[in-house]
């Protein structure tokens, strides 16, 4: 029986699994590649690790880091190994796992982290109009063929959705030698940061169609052209705006979301606006002794702030282990309120003792300032100024335990201005 | 001339006109003057990359320059790369190619990979 | 020389290959593309109409309710998915009702079995996200959904393990008729000969006619349908078909439980000239969600993971043009077989080859047919004793590539060398499910082009997507100059 299993072996399940070590445990991390690492593998550019390393890193640098963190921790850890099936039978969980080694077998643990990632929305996710060749694939995949297997999946580039994943690989497939006649973004606004628009873009003369997204896809067997159209402020094609490019490949740059479905046998509260487990602010899901951080939380924008994550879940999973007596839970609710998308954790269980807990989350909309607020009832609570808010950064509050002033439920809003 | 650009500064993003004499308009501060310069000067990038590999887990490692090197050089880089070729094991920190290009910058692998 | 050449391996070519590999001589199936069943067979409903629709008399009527029972003897021997979830009609007006009793009559007439109307309250017991407009319900019990595709393989392999041919990747360019032989040409170069031949070329099959005919009888108007395609976690959302009542475009827009647990939302019907565009469209696919509010109320959209397009092969002719041809007669036009095509297949075989090949030919049944062709079992089917002995046999069952759908390396192997290959992303996609799930193949793609490679032994960049010349990775990087 271990008493901590971490799922997935990329930067988040590191950093859980470092600070869910203690001597008297006994933990496992698996991982279904078989080096440690997860995306960061393939995110060869740099941009990473300033928060939590204070210097600029390569994801593999990165990833290395977390490696080298928890090289001399004695714990176990299973390569090429993937979870079929998790399931909770009297407080105990039932972990299916598979590899080459056991075939299928089952182990049990006294406590769960979910570090499993997430995955790229597909294009029948986003019911993209058009015939369906060979050719259109979620950039992600493509960069893996590119940065790990060595092979471009096209010469001719279009990428829909200007999120970073896009601007880099836009970058990365045009050094690679292969044209890339441009990013066509839904939103008034680019989804990817200032930097990657200017390095990754502008730096090769892509043009960048905000406002824009694809309305027709040509080709029976292979990519031959995709059409985009401008939209409306509802997001409705404009007619008459229509532009072609003759293109072999389509990348598409759509949004992550958590993975976290494969475990048929696993029922957990799940958000419909973070696509992840519904937690309490020890990461805890609905389900005693289930944990979960990184990006099969919630997407993140930044590594550093999954390492920052998921060491906390670690550290509370630990403390759930160890703690000896059956615990109750009292909680309240964090709602998203006035131009917020998502708030995480989703509950605050007030019989935990804490000082201080971060909230993450999303406005709806850019400004260059404004305040975020949390109300407790009709009382406001917390109040934080802001600048340079936009939905794709991620915005974190400090909410601490005598700000609050009821147990009534929270709700965390944004107001655009001074 | 007017050359147009997007400051990377801050995250303000201020759109930057920068004519013929270096002389720069629509920054908020002095940060943008200098960054405008150095790109119209001087520009520089870091550049990340991979090269072929032998080992059983990836047919290419990644690798990066250790300071950003001149803009314009990148092509000729990623062109210099496609004559390495490494063997298992190697090191983060590697280096795969030693002052590319006589700017006293070199090429390094960013991922150990073992035999 | 053959004795018959079946061109189209469709569902109906497949079964039609499978009927004439029950006798004596010989039988060669032409395919154009590189798998089985790559056209309507692949993108339909996937149901067995009971036979409550076709008007009574005609061709479709008799041979969809043959059809049906046929389905029961082809799980038995060829192993393929039956689902048993019976169907149900719904009505929302008095107009609506009326034409549901003119298909209760229908349906007697037909010879349908079981048929029966059902309360609004028993009909919501049964379908509780049933439309709140639903006013009346006509059952279907003998309505069953299958996997059309694995049919269609199954039968060819059947048929291959009975001694047929098959052949794929061959487009026929030109037949001729000379001295009682058929003069078959397969891509502009080599020629075959044949006794018979069986046009089986769906919604080619005008085209492929008029190669040999002065005049063929029909032509095919070739009819798009879209659809959305909602995870296999949805099941149980619906546990029966649910069909408006039909107009005179047909059987209207459907929803279908499907043998892995995903629901099928469609199809909308649009003429259009091309026979191979299947392109999905905006205003198509919110015309089928306008239709589909008629029959559940709040379906999950937020859980579609594909939309798809399918082509019926329909024709000008009102009913299956199922005939020989006046002035060649051992030229069999198999045409316009569109709705119920895919359930009448099995009973359209037995016609072709007992009311149209034996009025020409005598026929006599080989002794050694094996009606049998075992299904690979998937290792998540599989019993724990059942893992065990397949992972001590080849440990590849040890590693998970697709865990949306739970498919193994040893799952994917198989198929890859089975009687015909899945040698193609898709080609495995159809065959092992890797890559139908919610991530659409963004994790085990990669894993899938690898196993093509390694086990066929080609290299990365000539494992195909889905047609000839459509690889994935398409250059590799880094290579010296």
């Amino acid at each position: 029986m271990y008493d901590v299993v971490v799922i997935g072996g990329g930067a988040a399940g590191l950093a859980a699994i470092h600070s869910a070590y203690d001597p008297t445990l006994k933990l496992l991390l698996i991982e279904r590649e078989k080096t440690l690492g997860g995306i960061l593998k393939q995110c060869i550019h740099n941009g990473f690790g300033l928060h939590h390393y204070k210097e600029e890193l390569t994801g593999p640098e990165y990833a290395e880091r977390g490696i080298l963190s928890v090289k001399d921790l004695s714990f176990e850890t299973m390569l090429d190994t993937t979870v079929a099936d998790v399931e909770k039978k009297s407080d105990i969980f039932h972990i299916t796992i598979m590899n080459t080694e056991l075939g299928e077998a089952v182990i049990q643990a006294k406590t769960v982290i979910l570090s499993t990632g997430c995955y790229e929305r597909t294009r029948g996710a986003i019911q993209l109009p058009g015939t369906r060749p060979k050719g259109i694939m979620p950039a992600g995949s493509a960069q893996r063929y590119l940065n790990i297997d060595g092979y471009l999946v096209g010469k001719k580039v279009f990428i829909l959705g200007s999120g970073d994943i896009g601007l880099i690989m836009a970058r990365r497939m045009r050094l690679e030698g292969a044209e890339v006649l441009g990013v066509a973004e839904i939103m008034p606004y680019s989804n990817g940061l200032t930097r990657n628009i200017v390095q990754c873009l502008h730096d090769f003369d892509i043009p960048l169609y905000l406002s824009h997204t694809i309305t027709d896809i040509k080709g029976i067997e292979t990519l031959e052209a995709i059409t985009i159209s401008e939209v409306d402020t509802h997001f409705q094609p404009i007619a008459g705006t229509e532009k072609t490019f003759e293109v072999d490949t389509l990348l598409l740059s759509v949004g992550l979301i958590p993975d976290i479905k494969m475990f048929d046998s696993l029922k957990f509260d799940v958000s419909s606006l973070t696509n992840g487990a519904i937690v309490d602010q020890r990461y805890q899901t609905s389900i005693p002794g289930l944990f979960a951080c990184g990006n099969a939380l919630h997407v993140h924008d930044l590594v550093d702030f999954v390492t920052e994550e998921s060491e906390k879940a670690g550290r509370f999973a630990k403390d759930y282990v160890l703690k000896t007596k059956a615990e109750k839970r009292q909680l309240i609710t964090i709602d998203p309120g006035d131009k917020v998308r998502y708030v995480l954790p989703q509950y605050l269980d007030i019989t935990q003792n804490f000082d201080e807990t971060v909230l993450s989350l999303r406005a709806t909309e850019s400004a260059l300032r404004g305040t975020f607020n949390i109300h407790q009832g009709e009382t406001l609570i917390h109040s934080k100024k802001a600048r340079f808010v936009a939905p794709a950064e991620m915005e974190r509050l400090v909410l601490k335990r005598s700000d609050l002033v009821s147990e009534a439920p929270l709700k965390v809003s944004f107001e655009v201005g001074t | 001339m007017k050359k147009e650009m997007i400051c990377i500064v801050c995250p303000v993003g201020c759109h930057l006109e920068i004519d013929e004499n270096l002389k720069v308009q629509n920054n908020k501060c002095k940060r943008g003057e200098v960054y405008a310069k150095k790109e119209i000067l001087n520009p520089t990038r870091m550049l990340t990359s991979t090269v072929r590999i032998n080992s059983k887990h990836q047919a290419r490692v990644s690798v990066k320059t250790t300071d950003a090197i001149p803009k314009q050089s990148m092509f000729k880089i990623m062109e210099m790369l496609d004559d390495v070729a490494l063997e298992v094991p190697v090191n983060l920190g590697d280096v795969v190619i030693k002052n590319v290009l006589d700017t006293g910058i070199d090429i390094v692998v960013t991922m150990s990979l073992k035999a | 020389m053959y004795d018959f050449i079946v061109i189209g391996a469709g569902i109906s070519g497949a079964l039609i290959t499978r009927e004439l590999s029950k006798y004596q001589g010989s039988v060669l199936l032409l395919e154009k593309e590189n798998d089985v069943g790559n056209h309507a067979t692949i993108a339909n409903s996937a149901i067995v109409h009971s036979g409550h629709d076709p008007e009574p008399n005609s061709l479709k009527a008799q041979l969809c309710v043959r059809g049906n029972a046929l389905y029961e003897v082809l799980e038995k021997e060829l192993n393929i998915p039956l689902l048993r979830t019976g169907a149900f009609v719904l009505a929302h007006d008095k107009e609506e009702e009326a034409t549901l009793d003119m298909l209760y009559r229908r349906s007697k007439t037909n010879k349908v079995p079981d048929v029966h109307y059902l309360s609004i309250e028993e009909a919501r017991t049964l379908e509780p996200n049933l439309s709140d407009s639903v006013t009346k319900v006509l059952s279907l019990p003998s309505t069953k959904v299958t996997y059309p595709w694995e049919v269609a393989l199954s039968a060819v392999e059947n048929a291959i393990m009975n001694g047929a041919e098959f052949r794929k990747n061959q487009t026929v360019t030109s037949i001729d008729y000379k001295d009682g032989i058929f003069v078959v040409k397969v891509n502009k170069d080599e020629c075959l000969h044949a006794r018979f031949v069986i046009n089986a070329s769906g919604a080619f099959a005008d085209q492929v006619a008029a190669m040999l005919e002065q005049e063929v009888p029909y032509k095919i108007t070739p009819r798009r349908g879209e659809y959305f395609v909602l995870d296999r976690r949805v099941k149980g959302f619906i546990n029966r078909t649910l069909y408006p009542v039909p107009t005179d475009k047909g059987k209207g827009v459907l929803l279908v439980p499907q043998v892995h647990g995903n629901i099928l939302i469609g199809p909308n019907s649009v003429f259009q000239d091309s026979k191979q565009d299947i392109t999905n469209t905006k205003d198509g696919l919110n015309y089928v969600k306008e239709e589909a509010s008629r029959l559940a109320k709040d379906i999950p959209y937020n859980q579609v993971i594909r939309t798809f397009t399918g082509i019926r092969a329909t024709s000008t002719y009102k009913d299956f043009y199922i005939s020989s041809s006046k002035a060649y007669p051992q030229f069999i036009h198999v045409a316009g077989i569109d709705s119920p095509g895919l359930t009448a297949a099995p009973a359209i075989a037995e016609y072709v080859v007992n009311d149209l090949i034996k009025k020409l030919t005598p026929l006599v049944r080989k002794t050694n047919f094996n009606p049998y062709r075992e299904k690979i079992k998937m290792f998540h089917d599989m019993t724990p004793e059942e893992k065990k002995e397949a992972f001590k046999n080849e440990p590849r069952y040890g590693r998970l590539i697709c865990k949306c759908e739970k498919v193994t390396e040893g799952d994917v192997i198989q198929h890859i060398h089975r009687i015909i290959p899945g040698d193609t992303v898709k080609g495995v996609k159809k065959r092992a499910r890797a890559g139908s799930g919610i991530c659409q193949g963004g994790y085990c793609e990669v894993d899938v082009i690898k196993l093509i490679s390694k086990e066929l032994n080609i290299p990365l960049k000539s494992v195909n997507y889905y047609h000839q010349d459509t690889p994935i990775l398409l250059k590799e990087t880094k290579v010296k100059k």
